[in-house]
């Protein structure tokens, strides 16, 4: 369990909250026992009454006790459950926000190269199945369970009370023996299955992600019938490790009722012979084997529970691994640059981890004020070599220096929010004038002064509510908010046509006066205004 | 903020949505129908247990409490009571086991539909999908199915069959309590209508937040370079939590009302209880004077008061099974409209008219084929070609020009409108052959199993020679295993040359006589360029017949004949 550790940890940090949910689903667990066993205990009372009454012997028997614990009982079990569920529900959401924030923490601070490995939609959405399966271990594994192991005690307690110890020993062991049938045995015996089935599920994912890349293949060789097979053995192999868990938890939820019956069958068998020795009396004897009935319910959520630990616990040891904390490898020689140069690169190797080098021997030295180009084709490294500048990429080799800077990747990205937000990532105190400044100098203050929400115009997921071109302008806008002596422009005019671009340089050119500027973009007519050009060869 | 969408239109989709993907369950239901049925039977028998523990417990309390039967007296019943808990155990065993079996078949069923509606789409109609979106219809969409034919179904038909047997029950017992139970729960279907919306509503409320919460959360993670750019990431964390819990805010207000209606069948199950305890108390305490009671007993009166909450019971499982069926509906829909999207005839793949085959098996020929993807804009009109087996022929001209869709109609992945096409005397894509496209296509798995992908009974010494000649020696002798080597060892993929050169392996193992290659050397790096020429060249020099399109010099001067694809027209340049 040391995987859940730290999502335990998470979650115990609301202790009130989870005390006073339990407690309300120990209420209403206890309210539904309490109603039936009640009931039974009244119903034997009056039937051992009226026969004394129906024989003309004088009986007294108080019906308003048990009548109004009866009605109490029916009323707070539904208010109690209603309660419940709502407060629960609400810690479960309170979860979720302590989880995805912990989780955003970490990752932040997580490796960056690691995580660059792990960007793909599909990373994404286990991402977010990985977190929904810690933020109910609260609701369906830890308060079911903690509920179920008091109840028994409360049960075992009340029969030693009404009862002899001879038979509380009895009904506790009976007990224990389901409770442990209902969750330790079901963990253990479906935990190497459940734990495997995410990951046999991805490769079955890749399996048919390939077959669909490779269908043209497969058609024109004639296999995509036989493939598809093949495919659909995986799949079954998938699905039947998924029965095979339903089916033991199953099993195991079977045993833990016969368990629990066969407590109730004994607490009579014993009760019964209490009854002939005057030990119990009649209603107390019936009480106590329905009480036990009741307990059933409560132990009804836990196998499905303890069946799916494995698959948590799995999700738990993803998410450990994918925030692991920044490891301090050896950092590059950095040198201070010197008086009037914003950027000094000297003997540089750029390599993406776990591929070729790209470049080495890379010697730059910019002055401040400086602007130079940078012109390399698709794949000869250009982006890798502005993400080393940047500091995103740790050089393979060599030492580098530079200024405070800001930087537009060769990809846009944009978030799903206003035009506000977005922009005021670069400078999170810029006034309103200073947005629209930006907007203009990138053609897009008219594009959005006729927007009926202006600066909060909705940008959509991604940006999406936006052309290419104005994404990209955007994005633009917002590195040009960020003040900052150094500019590090990747493919800054990407999806801009001619005029466009040749008109924001132009302005650019004035609105830059005196900061450095590095622009690395495929061809010469996509730069802006440089003092020099270099051109990466491969 | 995201505008919530209208409660009502919500409503409507989702009651035509059931009207459209329920009979299309049902079909697939029919198949599994005998495990359903042993669901229900298993359900039922474990329900008809609880019935006879219920009688056999009230029996034993009644004897031994009223009349003073000494436990060794009670020896047949307890051994009858230990012999019905069993049975029920083992019915509620067998019951989870063939749900768990129950929609296995359903799923085979479903999935095997899926590919053969891939395979009539063909390859080319087909990539206008994302291979993301198809394979996740393909896994979880119809593991979506599972819950509605494994628990739903079955749970549907027992809530009807067990509160029906118990109603009989104690109306032999006991009709007004019958009665009672009758009025707590005044028509079976109403109830289940009510806790089937109250379940639906719950659920797509439910799921809609946890998505629109979740895609902003993953979208500040997909971002998280350009936050830590800026120096933000610190606010964009408060930004999740506050989000977050604005989000709570407004899913706690539908759930308060949501779970009222749980809440109502909870409270008609309680006090139906309540008011069964003690109308039976009274009964047998002789102050009620009407009615049935006066034949009360402890044993019936005890029975009923054990049977009410198993009266309610299997409607609370239904319940909870809700959301298996909003699941399936929602995965249904989406299934049906993937399955449902029209097959373009022009996109099938092969198995076209296999009409006596012609004589001519030597040559290529195209008659009078005319293709267009819109009316009166035809990419092809009254197309003749004629191509001898054993040319290499390069097809090239302007991007757009229909290069690739020639391509294609030679490989049958589309059908002309009108016209006839024939492949070395066949229909096109009725026989196997080479095919390249411009992604290389590889498996994870060892350089073996990539090959024998498309040559299942390829021997490893073919293998091997077939990596050589496209220039992947070195690589494979770098590896341990050989051609058993993981393609792609310590998360080392291969660059697309090498990928292209794999898929290019592949055409060597195999004895085509047709091989069809889209632009095989567009973005190559210059070392894996004179790898395919090379290759090419060796595939050209064994005979084979080779089609490909290209702008690439090299590759016209290897070609015997160039045709100019341009404008609807194909001319010899």
């Amino acid at each position: 369990m040391r995987e859940l550790r730290p999502w335990l940890r998470l979650i115990f940090r609301r202790p009130g909250r989870l005390l006073t949910g339990g407690v309300l689903l120990f209420a209403t667990l206890l309210c539904g026992i309490a109603l039936l066993a009640v009931s039974g205990w009244f119903i034997t009372e009056t039937a051992l009454t009226g026969i004394l009454l129906a024989a003309g012997t004088a009986a007294a028997i108080n019906l308003y006790v048990p009548g109004g614990a009866i009605r109490f009982f029916a009323v707070a079990r539904t208010v109690f459950r209603y309660l419940e569920r709502v407060y629960n529900h609400d810690t479960v959401l309170r979860l979720l926000t302590d989880i995805r924030v912990a989780l955003f923490t970490r990752l932040a601070s997580a490796h960056r190269r690691l995580r660059n490995e792990l960007t793909g939609a599909q990373w994404l959405s286990r991402l977010t199945s990985d977190v929904d399966a810690l933020d109910t271990l609260y609701l369906r594994l830890i308060a079911p369970a903690a509920m179920a192991a008091l109840s028994t005690a409360l049960v075992v307690a009340l029969t030693a009370v009404l009862s002899d110890y001879t038979t509380a020993a009895g009904v506790g062991l009976i007990l224990l023996g389901a409770l442990a049938i209902a969750t330790l045995a079901v963990y253990i015996r479906t935990r190497a299955l459940a734990f495997h089935q995410s990951d046999r599920q991805e490769s079955l994912r890749t399996a048919v992600i390939e077959h669909i890349d490779g269908f043209a293949e497969l058609t024109a060789a004639g296999r995509t019938g036989k493939h598809a097979a093949w495919l659909m053995r995986q799949a079954h192999r998938v699905t039947t490790a998924q029965a095979r868990i339903d089916t033991r938890v199953g099993w195991h939820l079977a045993g833990a009722q016969l368990l629990i019956n066969l407590a109730a069958v004994f607490a009579l068998w014993a009760g019964l012979g209490l009854l002939q020795s005057n030990a119990v009396s009649g209603p107390v004897l019936v009480l106590l084997p329905i009480a036990l009935l009741g307990l059933g319910e409560v132990f009804a959520m836990l196998p499905e529970a303890f069946g799916k630990l494995g698959a948590t616990k799995a999700s738990a040891v993803r998410l450990n691994r994918d925030c692991v904390p920044v490891v301090d490898t050896d950092p590059p020689d950095t040198v201070d640059c010197p008086e009037g140069i914003a950027v000094m690169a000297r003997d540089l190797a750029v390599r993406h981890p776990g591929h070729v080098v790209v470049f080495t021997h890379f010697d730059l030295r910019v002055s401040a004020g400086e602007r130079i180009g940078i012109i390399g084709h698709s794949g000869s490294g250009k982006s890798s070599l502005a993400d080393t500048l940047a500091g995103l990429l740790p050089p393979a080799h060599g030492a580098l220096s530079i200024r405070p800077l800001a930087y537009l990747t060769q990809t846009t990205v944009l978030f799903e929010d206003t035009l506000r937000a977005n922009l005021l990532l670069g400078e999170p105190d810029a006034s309103d004038s200073q947005l629209w400044r930006v907007l203009e100098l990138v053609e897009l203050g008219d594009r959005f002064a006729s927007e009926p929400r202006q600066l909060d115009t909705w940008l959509g997921s991604g940006g999406s509510r936006l052309s290419g071109g104005e994404a990209r302008r955007v994005a633009l806008a917002r590195v040009l908010l960020k003040e900052a002596p150094v500019l590090i422009l990747d493919e800054p005019f990407t999806g801009l046509d001619t005029g466009t671009r040749e008109r924001i340089s132009k302005r650019l050119d004035g609105f830059l006066a005196g900061r450095t500027v590095i622009s690395l973009a495929h061809g010469p007519d996509a730069l802006p205004g440089t003092d020099r050009v270099m051109y990466l060869t491969a | 903020m995201v505008q919530p969408q209208s409660e009502a239109g919500d409503a409507r989709s989702t009651a035509d949505r059931a009207q459209q993907v329920n009979p299309w369950l049902a079909a697939l239901a029919r198949a599994s129908r005998p495990w359903i049925g042993a669901t229900v039977i298993a359900g039922s028998v474990a329900g008809l247990a609880t019935i006879v523990q219920m009688a056999l417990l009230a029996a034993v309390i009644h004897r031994g409490v009223i009349e003073q039967v000494p436990v060794t007296g009670l020896t047949t019943l307890f051994a009858g009571l230990i012999l019905t808990l069993v049975i029920r155990a083992l019915a509620q065993g067998l019951q989870t086991r063939f749900a768990a079996r129950c929609s296995e078949q359903v799923r085979r069923d479903a999935r095997r539909r899926i590919n053969r509606h891939w395979r009539a789409t063909g390859p080319v109609a087909l990539a206008h999908t994302s291979s993301g979106t198809l394979a996740r219809e393909w896994i979880d969409h119809v593991e979506a199915l599972h819950g509605y034919f494994a628990r739903f179904l079955p749970q549907l038909a027992l809530s009807v069959i067990v509160p029906l047997t118990i109603l009989a029950v104690v109306f032999w017992l006991d009709w007004l309590a019958a009665i009672f139970l009758l009025l707590s729960a005044p028509l079976i279907p109403l109830f289940m209508a009510l806790v089937g919306m109250g379940a639906e509503k719950l659920n797509q409320q439910h799921f809609e937040t946890i998505s629109r919460l979740s895609g902003q959360f993953l979208d500040k993670v997909r971002g998280l370079t350009t936050l830590q750019l800026f120096g933000q990431t610190g606010s964009a964390t408060d930004l999740i939590e506050q989000r977050s819990d604005h989000y709570r805010r407004i899913t706690m207000k539908t759930l308060r009302v949501a779970f009222l209606s749980s809440a109502v069948l909870e409270f008609f199950a309680s006090v139906a209880i309540a008011v069964i305890a003690i109308y039976i108390g009274f009964g047998l305490l002789g102050f009620i004077t009407f009615g049935p009671s006066s034949e009360l007993t402890l044993f019936s009166g005890l029975l009923i008061l054990l049977l009410a909450p198993e009266f309610f019971q299997p409607l609370r499982t239904l319940s909870q099974h809700y959301h298996d069926r909003a699941a399936a509906l929602g995965a249904g829909a989406e299934l049906i409209d993937r399955l449902n999207s029209p097959v373009d005839p022009r996109c099938t793949n092969g198995v076209a008219t296999a009409d006596a085959d012609k004589p001519d098996a030597q040559s290529i020929s195209l008659s009078s084929v005319t293709l267009g993807f819109q009316e009166n804009n035809c990419l092809f009109r009254d197309l003749s070609l004629h191509v001898e087996k054993g040319e290499v022929i390069a097809l090239t001209g302007p991007s757009g020009g229909g290069k690739s869709t020639l391509l294609h109609l030679l490989a049958g992945f589309m059908a002309p409108d009108r016209g006839e096409i024939r492949v070395l005397g066949r229909a096109p894509g009725s026989f196997p052959f080479g095919w390249l496209g411009q992604k290389g296509f590889l498996v994870h798995g060892t350089w073996a199993d990539n090959l024998r992908l498309t040559t299942p009974d390829a021997s490893d010494i073919a293998i091997d020679s077939a990596l050589r000649n496209v220039g992947l020696g070195p690589l494979l002798d770098s590896r341990q295993a050989g051609i058993y080597s993981a393609v792609s060892e310590d998360g080392q993929g291969l660059s697309g040359g090498q990928a292209r050169r794999l898929s290019l392996a592949r055409l060597f193992l195999a004895d085509y006589d047709l091989i069809l290659l889209d632009e095989p050397t567009a973005g190559l790096d210059s070392d894996s360029e004179v790898f395919v020429l090379e290759a090419l060249h060796k595939l050209a020099v064994a005979g084979k017949t080779l089609i490909f399109s290209t702008h690439h010099q090299a590759l016209l001067t290897l070609a015997n004949r160039v045709l100019l694809v341009s404008g609807g027209e194909v001319r010899d340049a």
